[in-house]
């Protein structure tokens, strides 16, 4: 951070002087302006990280001047002052956005407690700025990675979602990228400041759930020998997000539909209702509608979750995205691993659009990762991707996928006597994908 | 002219002032400043600058008399008063000083207060050194410092003449050093 940028701004020349003359001495970067409309016009052409402002003065007042640096540059502190004395008026500039006032002549001690105060929150409101930023910048880079429809689709709905407190409920296959959907729901929801707490609910045993979610009070059972806060508590003024839902067993969802209507908890063996101040995010892989037909999750809270749902799209439904995804991982393993592997191959690329990925985007991005610290080249070939090796093994019977493919499109070509168009379009592709299979499985028009 | 007489800074007592606290002074701007001094009444009087609304004297048109009537072999003059100083924007002030500028002034009016009694001689005389050194400071280009013990670092209040030292911090003293080997160069 540089120096700190001072204007004062006073009509009467021995004020200006002597306060100018002190900031200088406490080295701050001075600048002076004889009246408002002259504080205005150098405002306009230079940041200033404060303005000392007398309100009193010929021309353009001070309250004036406070307005215009209020809307020209928010950024800005103004601090006011006053040889009259008037809390009245300086209430009212405070009201409009001043940041303090003083009194003239003030005490040394006051103008100096005061300028720190606001230097160190312009540091601190850069530093969050910057750390918001990075978090922003990451957030982007690492989760939410697609063009393809569907997901620009998504993206647009949490954009919508996110600014309102409204409990959203995320579905879609194991890996799609449900909990990176919904930390950017909460990074660009207004508790974004606010903490972001994760519970897996099928990772946490049934017989801890609850003091895992609730907390326990000192002494409640045998082992609580402090009190501890739980994950629900931990969410206050952020974001709770539950993550495979469909997992948490019937008396925990009694107790959790409990909260979400009274919006208190109490911990495990309190008695002091805690206020619940939190977002809801919930996720599962599940069919909710299912279990609540097999008895296995309670209807009430799934009216109650089921307030906003959207699904994740599997991979296999945008292969548009693979390359980009494909890609964003071989930079980061390869960085991470310090390897120089940074590119793909052709053929592996054509082997991974062919793949289902069952496992979506984490077994995508365990594919390359595994492909990256095995890789003997600066290109990741189809040797080193584990699950299309796997793959060409053949599946039941001996024939896999590649096979049954390559086999389904010579019979498509046969049928329609080698006519290309024809055949992609019975084969639902268009006609530089079949080119590309045809390079692939080296298919040749027999002669 | 000789150079020693051109580094000379000047003490100079205006009013009745302790010639102890002048001494201690002396020696010690002598020590930080490596320079010889004198100490030599310029002002008889400071009425010039009185405010009588406020019952205080306006430190920055008495620093302008001091430059003007500072000798010719001065390099520095630093003023020691017990009369009360202020600056118009402020109900008060310890001292003040010309930033890169010749002269600077000192208050003892208010480095009495919040004394013991049994440390009261000594303790006064310490804040007297301290504000003396750091007033002479500004005069060469020394600003406010952030370091909780340097010498230069503002005070807000007689406890924190009290809490910082009577040393430079090594960044005050960088520069301190750099700014006298300027003025040593300009004279040569």
């Amino acid at each position: 951070m540089g120096t700190t940028r001072v204007l004062v701004v006073d009509d009467e020349l021995i004020m200006r002087e002597s306060l100018a003359g002190w900031l200088e001495r406490d080295g701050y970067e001075v600048e002076k302006a004889a009246s408002g409309e002259e504080a205005l016009e150098k405002s306009k052409s230079s940041k200033y990280d404060i303005l000392i402002v007398d309100i009193k003065m010929e021309g353009m007042s001070g309250l004036d001047l406070l307005k215009h640096v209020n809307e020209n540059d928010p950024e800005a502190a103004v601090i006011m002052i006053t040889a009259y004395g008037s809390i009245s008026t300086a209430i009212e500039a405070m009201k409009n956005g001043a940041c303090d006032y003083l009194l003239k002549p003030f005490d040394p001690n006051e103008l100096g407690i005061i300028i720190e105060k606001i230097t160190e929150g312009q540091a601190q409101a850069r530093e969050n700025l910057f750390l918001r930023q990075q978090h922003k910048d990451r957030t982007r880079f690492e989760s939410m990675i697609g063009q393809s429809k569907s997901m620009q689709d998504v993206f647009d709905l949490i954009q919508d979602v996110a600014p309102s407190n409204s409990t959203v409920l995320i579905t879609g296959e194991t890996g799609t990228g449900k909990g990176l959907a919904a930390k950017a729901i909460h990074a660009n929801s207004s508790r974004s400041n606010g903490p972001f707490v994760m519970v897996n609910c099928g990772a946490i045993p049934e017989h801890l759930m609850e003091s895992e979610l609730f907390g326990y009070q000192k002494g409640a059972f045998t082992d609580a020998k402090e009190t501890k806060k739980g994950r629900l508590e931990m969410a206050h003024g952020g974001t709770l997000f539950l993550d495979e839902i469909g997992e948490i067993g019937m008396r925990m969802q009694i107790d959790l539909l409990r909260v979400l209507e009274d919006r208190v908890l109490y911990r495990v063996g309190g008695t002091q209702p805690i206020e619940a101040d939190f977002r809801i995010i919930a996720a599962t892989n599940k069919n909710l509608e299912e279990e609540i037909k097999e008895k296995r999750f309670r209807k009430d809270l799934y009216y109650r979750i089921n307030v906003i749902t959207f699904k994740m799209p599997p991979l296999r439904e945008r292969k548009d995205d693979i390359f980009l995804i494909a890609d964003h991982f071989l930079n980061r393993f390869s960085q991470e691993t310090n390897k120089q592997v940074d590119k793909i191959s052709r053929e592996a690329m054509d082997e991974m659009m062919l793949y289902d990925w069952p496992g979506n985007v984490r077994e995508l991005q365990n594919a390359i990762e595994r492909g990256v610290v095995i890789s003997k080249n600066r290109t990741l070939g189809p040797e080193d991707l584990p699950i299309l090796c796997s793959e060409k093994k053949g599946g039941p019977g001996g024939r896999s996928l590649r096979n049954m493919e390559k086999e389904h499109i010579e019979d498509i070509l046969q049928e329609n006597k080698w006519n290309i168009s024809r055949s992609a379009k019975v084969l639902g592709i268009d006609r530089s994908t079949l080119y590309n299979k045809l390079k692939l499985y080296n298919i040749e028009k027999p002669s | 002219m000789s150079s020693s007489l051109e580094k000379r800074i000047l003490i100079s007592p205006i009013g009745s002032q302790d010639e102890e606290v002048l001494l201690l002074i002396s020696t010690a701007v002598q020590t930080f400043f490596g320079c010889e001094t004198g100490i030599l009444p310029v002002l008889d009087n400071i009425d010039f600058a009185i405010d009588f609304k406020r019952n205080q004297y306006h430190s920055t048109v008495i620093l302008d008399r001091l430059s003007e009537l500072a000798p010719r072999d001065t390099l520095k003059i630093l003023a020691v008063t017990g009369f009360d100083l202020f600056i118009p924007i402020f109900t008060y002030v310890f001292g003040e000083a010309q930033l890169g500028g010749k002269a600077c002034i000192i208050s003892t009016h208010r480095l009495s207060r919040d004394l013991p009694s049994m440390e009261w001689e000594e303790g006064f005389k310490k804040r007297a050194v301290k504000e003396a050194l750091h007033e002479l400071g500004h005069t060469f280009k020394l600003t406010h410092c952030k370091e909780k013990h340097c010498i230069m670092r503002y005070s807000r209040s007689i406890e924190d003449v009290d809490n910082k030292s009577r040393e430079f911090c090594r960044y005050c003293r960088q520069l301190l050093d750099d700014e006298m080997g300027a003025v040593e160069a300009f004279k040569s």
